[in-house]
């Protein structure tokens, strides 16, 4: 079930770990080099913000609670600047409300102790949506519609509606492919780690719920349209939705 | 408003006969000009009868009595009516105060007892009056003193309040032993001072004190209101006092709460940070050398750190803060997923999925705790026995349901009710593992995902519930759309 390394092509992804536990550090660093990534590890904010200066990673795996800068102030210093990638990796579970708002900045989170072969999965389903570019601030897609994936919410006729982590990440793939189809095996692909078991009906309860929540008339979508058979496409107002393909 | 210090005895009247009093005083002007005249002319008439030569002067004498007695009807008819009509209108304008309309005046001329008497009217009214507006305005000054307001702001708009209703030149409440107000003197020409104590019962919260300008009145009834007043702003003020109190400790709760929940969360992290160490080092040298005994270091710290994590969760239930996210997932391969952290067990495993693509939608961390810890009962108390898992949609509820059994020695009867309460283990064995917390964050958490964890009903009252709990979670079919 586990897909094992990095097989990507083009050079060894690279992620910079911040935690300033450093028994962890060391491990969870021999544990991802074993599987061919390329590592840099911080003990602290500071540190973190120094090495980004001499060149970005792909991925950062940040611990939430640290002694000089928590977590959440370098997630949000390094989100001003770019769209880095963050997977959280922290002793306090999702459900905190403290979480909650490190979930904006951060791409997924992962419960300490980690389960290794979790995390790797995890890691490997970030990568996969490198190439997907959205822009950075707000994408509307008509008067009723506007979505703001790097703060996990929609914008449903004037009224922000927040999205779970899975909708946005599905949100992404489909912005970055605005107007075209995504197929169903890419948005299982960029929607779960091998780690969820998901399968193809994951992909279509979610639109589902996601058309429930962002739709006007969730029966006849306007924006998140069924390719049948094949996948799903997102289209803007304006944008004519050609039939099949 | 001022009013004039006047303080007459009011005009009393006698009440009368069986007549109208006009017509009683028309007869006694009749009789007092009507009968003289009368006496004088059979008196006259008796006198030149016997003489005989002036018999012509008779019928022109009593032609001239009867003139006179007409006239006289006539005049004291007309002064009946113009002494009794300042009384026609006194009445009338009782009436029309007694109906309700206060501001009507009676308007008397001279200085006389009449005019005296209206004037004690207009009085009675124009107090009547104004009582009611004082009435109305302490009415209107009593229901807007909302507890929330708070004290001081009570204080000071009872204070303005008690100025405006009964036209004083000031008034302040003071929330102090009134006995350190001193009581003054009155001053003849200088402004009259006036109190109220503000009391709850027993209980004197304060005074109200006030100035009234030197020319008015002060009577009883303007200090019973006044007093009734004091004594509905002291309520409100203590209904003020004690939900700042609430407030107050409310606020103090809510910061215990925060503070609880840090020190949980350090505490958390303090220990999960060397469990994290212990269990990635104990899986990374057994993925490199597979020994039975790293196998159990890397699960009992998982199972620790479980602990830990559930006590987080209990503290977050209570305050409200735990939020799960939905998301959908399919509970068979989670549910053996679960099975799979637990490594080895004797216990036989098996799953029954009859979902039919049917998904649940939960938060996938929260009901990773409610399967472990049902899993972990299933072997703690399932003596070894084997576990069973179902799986079944409910398409007409939208509803999934997942129930976990064990083929153990069952629920003894005395356990059933109180297996969902915090810190209660299962009695029979006296096992001490885990917390107690188990079936109740477990409970807990289903509900917040919009679902419910019971345990399935025994069918015999003496014996041991089969241990069957069914976790039941909103449902999606699992079909393209």
């Amino acid at each position: 079930m586990l897909t094992g390394g990095w097989r990507g092509g083009s050079g060894a992804p690279r992620i910079l770990i911040v935690d300033d536990d450093p028994n962890l550090l060391v491990l969870l660093a021999d544990q991802l080099k074993g599987d061919g990534f390329e590592i840099q590890t911080a003990r602290d904010g500071q540190e973190a913000l120094r090495r980004l200066q001499s060149g970005w990673p792909d991925l950062l795996i940040l611990d939430m609670m640290m002694a000089r800068m928590d977590g959440l102030s370098l997630a949000r210093e390094i989100k001003a600047r770019a769209d880095l990638p963050i997977i959280v990796l922290s002793a306090i579970d999702t459900a905190d409300s403290k979480a909650e708002i490190l979930e904006e900045v951060a791409e997924d989170y992962v419960t300490k102790p980690y389960h290794y072969p979790e995390l790797r999965a995890r890691v490997l389903r970030v990568l996969r949506r490198l190439g997907d570019k959205v822009p950075r601030q707000s994408l509307v897609l008509g008067p009723d519609l506007t979505l703001e994936l790097h703060h996990r919410t929609a914008i449903v006729g004037g009224t922000p509606v927040q999205l779970t982590p899975t909708e946005s990440r599905l949100l992404y793939a489909l912005a970055a492919n605005l107007g075209s189809t995504v197929s169903t095996e890419t948005l299982l692909d960029r929607g779960w780690a091998d780690t969820d078991d998901a399968d193809p009906s994951y992909v279509w309860v979610t639109m589902r719920r996601l058309r429930q929540k962002i739709e006007r008339n969730p029966d006849r979508p306007a924006h998140v349209v069924t390719v049948r058979g094949v996948g799903y496409r997102l289209v803007g107002d304006g944008v004519d939705a050609p039939a099949g393909q | 408003m001022t009013r004039p210090a006047v303080a007459e005895p009011e005009a009393s009247k006698d009440a009368g006969g069986k007549q109208p009093f006009r017509l009683r005083l028309t007869l006694a002007f009749i009789y007092a000009a009507v009968f003289p005249l009368a006496a004088f002319g059979v008196f006259v008439l008796t006198q030149i009868t016997p003489g005989g030569p002036a018999v012509t002067i008779a019928p022109a004498l009593l032609f001239a009595i009867a003139a006179a007695a007409i006239v006289g009807v006539i005049l004291a008819l007309y002064l009946a009516a113009d002494l009794t009509a300042p009384l026609r209108r006194i009445a009338a304008a009782v009436e029309s105060v007694s109906r309700g309309d206060l501001s009507t005046r009676i308007e008397v001329g001279g200085d006389d007892e009449l005019a005296r008497l209206a004037d004690s009217h207009n009085r009675l009214a124009g107090d009547l009056e104004r009582r009611n507006r004082e009435l109305r305005r302490i009415l209107s000054a009593i229901e807007k003193a909302s507890p929330g307001l708070g004290v001081d702001r009570l204080a000071d708009m009872a204070g303005e309040d008690a100025r405006a209703a009964f036209d004083m030149i000031d008034a302040v409440v003071l929330l102090v032993d009134p006995r350190e107000i001193p009581t003054e003197e009155r001053v003849p020409g200088e402004p009259r001072s006036v109190r109220a104590l503000l009391h709850v019962g027993e209980d004197v919260l304060g005074v109200l004190v006030g100035r009234l300008p030197a020319t008015d009145t002060w009577e009883q009834a303007d200090q019973d209101l006044l007093e009734v007043f004091a004594a509905e702003i002291a309520v409100a003020i203590r209904n003020a006092e004690l939900f700042e109190r609430v407030e107050a400790q409310n606020a103090q709760l809510v910061e215990l709460d925060a503070a609880k929940d840090d020190f949980l969360r350090g505490v958390s992290h303090n220990l999960q940070t060397p469990l994290t160490s212990i269990r990635a080092y104990a899986d990374q040298l057994g993925t490199d050398r597979p020994d039975r005994r790293l196998a159990i270091i890397a699960e009992q710290s998982d199972r620790l750190s479980r602990m830990v994590r559930q006590l987080l969760t209990v503290s977050r239930l209570e305050s409200g803060a735990l939020k799960p996210r939905s998301e959908v997932l399919a509970l068979g391969p989670h549910v053996r997923r679960t099975w799979e952290a637990f490594g080895q067990t004797d216990a036989a495993f098996e799953v029954d999925d009859h979902a039919e693509g049917w998904l649940a939608v939960a938060d996938p961390d929260q009901l990773d705790q409610v399967l472990w810890a049902l899993l972990d009962n299933a072997v703690k108390y399932g003596a070894g026995a084997a576990v069973h898992v179902s799986i079944e949609s409910d398409p007409a509820a939208r509803v999934v349901r997942l129930t976990i059994a064990d083929d153990g020695p069952g629920i003894p009867v005395e356990d059933v009710d109180r297996l969902f309460q915090r810190f209660e283990r299962g009695a029979a064995d006296g096992h001490s593992q885990g917390t107690g917390l188990g079936l109740y964050v477990s409970r807990e958490l289903t509900r917040a995902m919009g679902g419910d964890l019971v345990l399935a009903p025994g069918n015999d009252a003496a014996a041991p519930t089969r241990a069957a709990f069914t976790v039941s979670l909103p449902g999606e079919p699992g079909e393209e759309g």
